[in-house]
């Protein structure tokens, strides 16, 4: 049994549990509720709230996820009421003295992160705000201040924008949640990035991914069961593509789900990996559901709810139902919906993933075949401006008043400044607009023929709580022209290598200057030819070796224009 | 004596219905968008047989509208939607032409995926609902091979079929295809596989006709005429093709099923190639009048043919 009681004005859930007693702090506020231009806060600030509670053996944690942060122990029932009662406290008086170092950890974190083939999926969903936010480094850390750390404390950890579990036998004598009042925050809005669905990416992991959003109900976790078999079944078992298989469900706190599956491929199998997931996929929107694969997904689910601690288990997730607002079942309520979930309904099921799918693909595959749209890569318009001309290639980046537009290779992109989701900006000048459709265009002074005023239009046009200053980079990691492997592309630009296109001008004087060497070349060797049979005893002929000599500098030089302009497109 | 003078040779039928007849019964069903015929006349046969008339479908004009009304009425009907795929891909292919790929235009091109990719939506559909419709996975290695799948997946995709048919000796030369240097494959593969589903396949079947179809294809490889010539004369190229001709079109179990007139009619030109003219006036004299497309138009179609069969009977014996 789950009780519900109420401590300093925070509801509480509450299950026995025969091991050690275990208790957590959950706020509804996570990455989905920050902006891009100061994401990092909500995960900044929970570091800081543990940063003195640092230096011990005790079992603490904390965890920010895209809709709620989290404070969780497990101990005696003193440390408990200590470290929560310490957490609610430090969280609305912050050991700001530690911030830098703690901004220096979250950035150290966030590199030895391992990049996880599924890291890149919320961004082509969602852009570049709410739900897409975890696909990009914590950019805003830079420029988050205290103030607007106290501010952002004020305004998400509150008394009424908090759940208290505890997994034991009572309250922990001597806890005390000091938080201010507030409201209950409700979940964020979920943006998208996806004019069209089913859609696919192409991305360079060897893995492919299918990410969906399902109405959230019983029969959606049951099939994300019943896909987990199937795909291993067919991908492992039978074809031998694929070693890690899984699928995932998370509720989203909107009354939908994400639903997840993920399958591996070794290198030359990918493009197989491929056709055999699209075919899983097809074989159960068509509703071809194995019965067996129902029962045996149905009867672990039921081995788990029969499990001694089950209540205690369930209390985290019971938590963040009670903190959106969702309808909180018992476990035997659960039981008994297990028990009506129907292939019908998993057919339902996998209708709604087909129709919401998007598809991650390994690089040199696509899915356009099989009915998948590509996500956008470039945006659909243009926007006027003053154009400046790219030092190399044939680009063109506009400055309007709008938002700038680069077109050329791999583009057209936009970002309109009313749409900037961010704005990096390097002492040196170089700017990122980030859209909130995730498109990315990245300006390098060095590369474009800029007037000096254009990054000064920028900077003035983009709201200020947009910008984000970039720590200062040492010259040789500022690309210079001609040395096109120093650039960094925006994410959206690499997915697609454009074209090389040529100047007008490019091809008659590769022409000329091949006629030209020919021409001079050849008489040269011809001269040389000559001299070589000819008689030494002839005279002189110093002056003659002399034209030799002229003559293949000159066919270098003349060939020159050719090299060039063959490297340049390299 | 005075010799008689030669009787002309009969003209070439091209026909599959000249081999067939129920290629003509399956056309008329057509015309007439008879469709409970068409399937009176697909359901009992096994899926070599369907394969040869379905493939006659698309001589008849309009198949695809009525296709599509078919299936309109019956949206489950796997068979309908098979043969509807089999017509986009045979339209799209014919859209781009046999020509090779550099005198083929961007636009040809774009129309010949977008007809393979429509194809492929309905047979993913169809693979989904009965994954042992071999014909349908047969077409799907074409579509594979056009949209560039990839090797894996074209593998992936036979062997599904191979489940349920494990000889089907169409998919296996759809696959050979693939397999060839020319979509990305290699040789190596390419014997590899001709080797081993002619040797899994029972005696007097015609899947002895991979090995010579292997040949044929890096046989025509080749740049120049000097390494053809060199080629024909290898002892080893010779002994495959008289292996692959006693497992399949000189053995006694050898029957004239679907397919039998290409299979014959590429032994005739492979032993013609190695001066072997009794045993190529042999396969023509079983031919008779019947011909095939392939493999004559690798080599310049019926002139070539006409050569061939005409220097079989003249060095090779009676006809």
């Amino acid at each position: 049994m789950i009780r519900q009681l109420d401590v300093d004005g925070v509801p509480t859930l509450m299950a026995a549990t025969a091991g050690p007693m275990r208790a957590g702090l959950t706020f509804r506020v996570g990455t989905a509720d920050e902006t891009l231009g100061r994401s990092g806060i909500t995960h900044l600030l929970e570091h800081l709230a543990l940063a003195p509670l640092g230096l011990t053996d005790y079992h603490f944690n904390g965890a920010t996820a895209p809709i709620f942060t989290s404070f969780y122990m497990q101990g005696s029932e003193s440390d408990i009421a200590g470290f929560l009662t310490a957490v609610c406290r430090t969280i609305h008086d912050l050991p700001m003295a530690r911030l830098e170092v703690e901004k220096e950890i979250l950035r150290t974190e966030w590199s030895s992160r391992g990049n996880a083939a599924i890291d890149s999926v919320p961004l082509w969903r969602h852009g570049a705000r709410d739900h897409g936010l975890t696909s990009y480094p914590e950019f805003g850390l830079h420029a988050i201040t205290e103030h607007d750390l106290r501010a952002w404390a004020a305004r998400w950890f509150t008394r009424e924008n908090a759940v208290l579990w505890i997994a034991g036998e009572r309250v922990p004598a001597g806890l005390r949640l000091a938080l201010p009042a507030g409201v209950r925050q409700p979940v964020p809005p979920v943006s998208s990035a996806l004019p069209r669905t089913p859609a696919y990416f192409v991305n360079g992991s060897r893995a492919v991914v299918l990410d969906s959003v399902v109405r959230r109900r019983t029969a959606a976790g049951v099939f994300a069961g019943v896909l987990e078999r199937e795909m291993y079944r067919s991908l492992r078992q039978e074809d031998g593509l694929s070693y890690t298989i899984n699928t995932g469900y998370e509720p989203r706190g909107d009354g939908h789900a994400t639903l997840r599956a993920l399958a591996d491929a070794l290198p030359e199998k990918q493009d197989a990996v491929l056709g055999g997931f699209i075919d899983v996929l097809a074989k159960l929107r068509v509703g071809r559901i194995e019965q067996a694969d129902l029962d045996a997904t149905v009867a672990k689910r039921e081995e788990t709810l029969g499990l001694a601690e089950v209540d205690a288990a369930r209390l985290p997730s019971q938590a963040l139902d009670l903190l959106t607002g969702q309808r909180t079942v018992t476990v035997d309520e659960l039981r008994a919906e297990l028990k009506t979930v129907t292939l019908g309904d998993l057919h339902q099921v996998a209708q709604e993933v087909t129709a919401t799918a998007l598809l991650m693909v390994p690089d040199g595959t696509t899915a356009d075949w099989a009915g998948f749209t590509e996500a956008p890569t470039c945006s659909t318009h243009t926007l006027p401006g003053t154009a400046y001309r790219e030092r190399e290639g044939d680009g063109e980046l506009r400055v309007g008043i709008d938002g700038v537009s680069y077109v050329g290779p791999g583009g057209p992109l936009t970002v309109r400044y009313a749409e900037c989701a961010a704005l990096l900006a390097w002492p040196d000048g170089a700017r990122r607009l980030i859209g909130h459709d995730a498109i990315s265009m990245h300006i390098e002074p060095t590369l474009f023929d800029l007037h000096p005023g254009a990054i000064g239009v920028i900077d003035q046009r983009v709201p200020a709580d947009r910008r984000v200053p970039m720590p200062a980079r040492p010259p040789e990691k500022i690309p210079q022209p001609y040395a096109a492997a120093n650039r960094p592309h925006p994410p959206h630009q690499q997915q697609r290598p454009a074209p090389a296109t040529r100047s007008w001008w490019e091809v008659p004087l590769m022409v000329l200057s091949g006629l030209a060497t020919l021409g001079v070349g050849g008489i040269t060797l011809l001269l040389t030819f000559g001299l070589f049979i000819a008689d030494e005893s002839d005279g002189d002929i110093g002056w003659l070796w002399g034209m030799v000599g002229v003559g293949w500098l000159l066919t270098v030089i003349l060939a020159l224009p050719i090299v060039l302009l063959r490297r340049r497109r390299r | 004596m005075i010799a008689a003078m030669p009787a002309p040779l009969p003209a070439i039928d091209f026909d599959p219905a000249a081999a067939f007849p129920e290629v003509n019964d399956m056309r008329a069903a057509l015309a007439t968008r008879d469709w409970p015929r068409v399937r009176q006349l697909l359901d009992p046969r096994d899926w070599a047989g369907r394969s040869l008339l379905v493939s006659a479908a698309d001589d008849v004009e309009g198949v695809g509208d009525f296709l599509r009304a078919v299936l309109a009425r019956h949206p489950g009907d796997t068979v309908a939607a098979t043969m509807l795929a089999a017509h986009l891909v045979d339209a799209g292919w014919k859209i781009r032409t046999s020509l090779r790929a550099e005198h083929v235009s961007r636009e040809q091109f774009a129309q010949l995926h977008d007809h393979l990719r429509q194809a492929e939506q309905i047979l993913i559909d169809v693979c989904a609902r009965d994954p042992g419709n071999v014909l349908a996975w047969q077409e799907r290695l074409t579509t594979a091979m056009g949209l560039q799948l990839g090797q894996a997946e074209a593998r992936r995709r036979y062997d599904r079929l191979a489940r349920y048919a494990p000889h089907d000796r169409r998919s296996q030369s759809a696959l050979l295809q693939q397999l060839c240097p020319k979509w990305s494959g290699s040789w190596d593969k390419v014997f590899a596989f001709a080797r081993e589903r002619m040797l899994a396949a029972p005696e007097g079947a015609q899947n002895g006709v991979l090995l010579a179809d292997a040949h044929f294809e890096r046989y025509h490889d080749f740049d120049t005429d000097g390494e053809r010539a060199a080629y024909v004369r290898d002892p080893r190229v010779a002994q495959d093709i008289w292996t692959a001709a006693q497992r399949s079109v000189l053995h006694p179990h050898f029957r004239h099923e679907p397919g039998w007139v290409s299979t014959r009619s590429v032994f005739a030109l492979w032993f013609g190639l190695l001066d072997q003219w009794a045993a190529a006036a042999a396969q023509f004299a079983a031919l008779g009048h019947l011909g095939s497309e392939y493999p004559w138009s690798y080599l310049g179609g019926t002139s070539t043919l006409d050569k061939f069969r005409t220097e079989a009977y003249a060095k090779g014996g009676p006809r």
